[in-house]
């Protein structure tokens, strides 16, 4: 039986990269705090391979075919694409992938009634993995990358229910699929609110931005399946703050647990309100 | 723009997913326009909507704000610390009906 040893969400926004010098101090500490949180709890846990959930902001496939959900199996996976590369202000990386587990992930989410596509072809990343990637330095790790790309913006996508349900599958992949011996991170990347080419690009819902962390901090999935309903999510920012159900696969996967975070902001320039959470594997042992 | 008004049959998306994908086209976009415009299924307010660099018009025939957020990239700039939010405030402008800043390409 494999085993889920780490779990974290955690937006991607852009600037948070390519602006961050001029960002506010305060708004600065909350994505280095949360990033270097991230950072160490992944290698303190020493997976084997890290599988990422983030929306795939229409780069790898047209609208007349939009996969759900979109595995990448290539054996490395390199970013940003050429063309997301001035516009996120990062640099390049080629992160280890694993085809194996990719493979196992597609056969086993298949026999598992969710429907799941995937290439074998490096996948074009913009933010959504590079964004979490360069801030981790997982590239500079051992640490292999199994990205699943999500359809969190093109209508009709996967509702809240139904990512949690995939989450619950996944679960049962790993305990059943996966080596006995082999450790795996969970990550679910994307959020908070935002409306990216909308007319309230630069607008930022705070009120539901505290709530969602908050409810993802306290374990409570009920309250976080009752209120994080779609019509919310695209009064929080339509076709961006959907986003947050990459991290639904994830919380599902591992339970009811509570998380840490590590501060909000919604430092306007972000477009994006950022905020994450670590989760607490070992907190059922605690209590 | 609701999802309601959603439109996934327009030629802009496609239009938007080549230039992301063929530096090429992109240069030939910032050349000719219109050359690369005529090779498009657009509808002809389609078309009217982009060349007025009208994306109100085009979120209300249905264009997704995602892609319409890259289009006004390929337009106004690119780059984190000033072509891309010069990009985002004229679209904002534009969704708003305000006048945007002078076209500086």
């Amino acid at each position: 039986m494999a085993e889920i040893v780490f779990a974290a969400g955690a937006p991607h926004a852009p600037a948070i990269v390519g602006l961050i010098d001029r960002a506010p101090e305060d708004a600065q500490k909350v994505v280095k705090n949360t990033y270097a949180a991230i950072s160490k709890g992944l290698r303190d846990a020493r997976p084997d391979v890290v599988i990422m959930f983030a929306n795939d902001h229409l780069a790898n496939s047209r609208i007349s075919a939009y996969p759900d959900f979109l595995i990448g199996m290539a054996d490395k996976h390199t970013g940003p694409h050429e063309w997301f590369q001035e516009w996120i202000g990062c640099r390049e990386y080629e992160a280890k992938g694993n085809p194996e587990v990719a493979k196992a992930l597609f056969r086993g989410m298949t026999q598992r009634g969710i429907r799941m596509n995937a290439n074998e072809e490096n996948l074009k990343f913009d933010d959504n993995i590079s964004v979490p990637v360069v801030l981790t330095d997982l590239d500079k790790t051992n640490i292999t990358l199994v990205p699943v790309l999500q359809n969190c913006t093109v209508p009709p996508f996967p509702d809240p229910q139904r990512c949690y349900d995939v989450g619950k599958a996944l679960a049962d992949f790993i305990k059943k699929d996966l080596p006995a011996d082999m450790r795996v991170a969970l990550f679910g990347s994307g959020g908070l609110s935002h409306e990216p080419g909308g007319a309230r690009y630069f607008k930022i819902d705070e009120e539901f931005d505290q709530k969602f962390l908050s409810l993802c901090a306290k374990g409570d999935h009920k309250a976080l399946l009752r209120e994080i309903t779609l019509e919310r999510l695209e009064e929080a920012g339509m076709g961006g703050t959907a986003e947050v159900l990459s991290w639904f696969p994830v919380m599902a996967a591992i339970g009811e647990l509570p998380g840490d975070s590590f501060g909000y902001t919604g430092w306007t320039s972000f477009r994006c309100g950022v905020g994450g959470v670590v989760w607490d594997l070992n907190a059922n042992n605690k209590r | 723009m609701a999802w309601e008004k959603f439109n996934p049959t327009l030629g802009a998306h496609d239009l938007v997913q080549d230039l992301k994908w063929d530096v090429n086209l992109r240069e030939e976009f910032k050349r000719n326009e219109a050359g690369v415009l005529d090779r498009y299924k657009l509808l002809p307010d389609e078309r009217k909507a982009i060349e007025a660099r009208d994306f109100r018009k085009l979120y209300d025939l249905g264009m997704h704000p995602y892609l319409g957020g890259q289009l006004s990239r390929f337009i106004w700039g690119n780059d984190a610390g000033k072509g891309a939010i010069e990009a985002s405030k004229n679209l904002v402008a534009s969704l708003q009906g305000q006048p945007r800043e002078p076209d500086k390409s």
